[in-house]
């Protein structure tokens, strides 16, 4: 029973962790523009689709799959922003709500047309099968590795934004654009940047996730939802809090789906109503 | 020499709402202008204006030889405007010291030249700037505007809600920054007689428009004339 319990708790963190990789260029960017992107998720998918398509197309390790898949989803979202997203920052919400939202089912239809309708299968390298024994539970090498991945890249995305005078500009413009921008600091391009760097890691997040969280067509659709919700709880702007959300959501969606699977989804959305209403602003503290 | 600064027929306000009305002036490097008015009169949108903040309907703005225009906000402020906004538009997640280093550019105006004319910023950099006293922001933002070593430096109401005695300092700092540093300064104040004390040149807005301009002295000497123009106490 307790190691069923540490079983579910690995595999709801090994998720939370996918959810927020892909969720934390989001949230940032999210707080930079007070921008409603629905779209994040087409970016992972993106990223899903090049590695999958690498691994199984011309025989690339899954390993080597990955930068790939960040370097190829960050430009399709820094052409993607240059070209159509910042034409709509200083737009109604609902125009921006409409117009990511066509962006998403254009990119179903885009990835129906070119990939097929099925779940793309990853290639896992051997090493990465399996599971190992720790202390009598039993840990999948694929989900270790998820973990410790997301782990590291979260330590590198806190050292650039507390550490480097990028990262304090970012912050500064997150805080006041006007008053960023009017000291100098080329906030379009800051965005732009951040947005590239998000997408990216979205990209990369749904090359890693294909074993956990599946790719095919529908997956912006599908994790909509999911990704707005680690924004919206954790709070938008900041990289603390929806690493708290995407945890959380993780382990609860598990935990539900295992305890009572008939229940669906409807556990995570009462616990994050539950979250809103005791952390109105988000779990980070920040606007939302 | 040619104008530092030169205004022509300038109308901008927010969206479709005109705030300021054909506004045209001129300064040379080196002088100091205080800009009076009553509340609402269009003070903080002129700042706003020259920075690229509003919506600019007609006119134009050129800048130590640049048309600034249709420049976007941080192109003005590297082309030389240093902003020191209203209501000083603390950055909550940055220390004092990263409000200096972010936006530092090379010039005079390093580190330690803010640390000496403003001794306390130094105790408080690692404060965060929502962790600061309304005197200690406002040192932070004029600091801030400092170290991108400005030619021309926009302070927009900096005596605002503060302490009598950290008036005077401050004051006495703006003062100096004017005279020994000859920093070319466009004060905005409701103490209208400090911002005159400060200055050589004055302008006085009402709804939009310039409505009176003369030297500084002459508006301190003429009492009636300043209250029946700006209201003041
Ligand atoms: N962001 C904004 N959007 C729309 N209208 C604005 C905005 N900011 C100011 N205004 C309007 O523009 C006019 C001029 O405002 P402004 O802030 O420039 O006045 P001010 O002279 O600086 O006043 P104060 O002395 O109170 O600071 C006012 O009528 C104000 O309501
Ligand atoms: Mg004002």
């Amino acid at each position: 029973m307790a190691s069923n319990i540490l079983g579910i708790l690995f595999d709801g963190l090994a998720y939370g962790s996918l959810l927020f990789l892909i969720g934390v260029g989001l949230s940032i960017t999210m707080g930079l523009m007070n921008f409603i992107n629905l779209a994040h998720g087409t970016f992972a998918m993106a990223g899903g689709y090049i590695s999958a398509s690498l691994s199984q197309k011309s025989g690339m390790p899954f390993l080597a799959t990955l930068p790939v898949a960040f370097v190829g989803a960050g430009l399709f979202g820094l052409v993607a922003e240059r070209l159509l997203f910042r034409r709509l920052y200083k737009a109604p919400h609902l125009d921006q709500v409409l117009f990511t939202f066509g962006f998403v089912l254009s990119s179903i239809a885009a990835a129906h047309y070119f990939f097929g309708a099925g779940q793309q299968m990853g290639v896992m390298p051997s090493f990465l099968q399996g599971q190992i024994r720790v202390y009598g539970i039993d840990l999948g090498r694929y989900r270790l590795l998820l973990i410790a991945f997301v782990g590291l890249i979260t330590l590198a995305l806190h050292l650039i934004l507390s550490k480097t005078r990028f990262g304090a500009q970012v912050r500064a413009a997150v805080d006041n654009q006007d008053a960023a921008a009017g000291l100098g600091i080329n906030v379009g391009l800051i965005f732009s940047l951040c947005f590239a760097l998000g997408t990216g890691l979205a990209g990369l997040g749904g090359a890693l996730g294909i074993e956990v969280l599946g790719l095919d067509p529908g997956f912006p659709l599908k994790y909509m939802v999911y990704f707005l919700l680690v924004v919206v709880v954790g709070g938008a702007g900041t990289i603390r809090g929806p690493l708290i959300a995407a945890m959380i959501l993780g382990v609860f969606d598990v935990a539900g789906k295992y305890y009572v699977p008939q229940a669906g989804a409807f556990i995570i959305y009462v616990l994050m109503i539950v979250l809103l209403l005791a952390f109105p602003t988000g779990l980070g503290g920040k606007r939302a | 020499m040619a104008d530092l600064l030169k205004i022509e027929g300038l109308c901008s306000g927010y969206g479709q709402a005109r705030v300021l009305d054909n506004i045209s002036f001129s300064m040379r490097a080196g002088e100091s202008l205080a800009l009076l008015g009553r509340n609402g009169v269009g003070k903080s949108t002129l700042m706003r204006t020259l920075m690229g903040l509003t919506v600019r309907h007609s006119g134009s703005v050129r800048f130590a030889g640049i048309d600034l225009s249709n420049a976007p906000p941080h192109r003005r402020a590297r082309a030389g405007l240093g902003w020191v906004p209203q209501e000083r538009a603390m950055f909550p997640s940055l220390t004092v010291e990263e409000h200096l280093t972010t936006v530092a550019r090379d010039g005079p105006w390093n580190l330690a030249a803010i640390y000496d004319v403003f001794p306390r910023l130094r105790e408080r950099r690692s404060n965060l700037g929502n962790q600061l006293s309304g005197g200690e922001q406002q040192m932070v933002a004029i600091a801030r505007a400092l170290v991108t070593n400005p030619r021309l430096l926009l302070l927009d109401e900096p005596m605002e809600g503060l302490a009598p005695i950290i008036v005077q300092e401050l004051a006495a700092v703006v003062g100096r920054l004017i005279r020994e540093a000859g920093l070319s300064v466009i004060v905005v104040e409701q103490h209208a007689r400090l911002a005159l004390s400060m200055t050589a040149r004055a302008i006085v807005l009402n709804r939009g428009q310039i409505v009176h301009e003369s030297s500084s002295q002459e508006l301190l000497d003429d009492g009636a004339k300043l209250g029946r123009l700006v209201a003041v106490a």
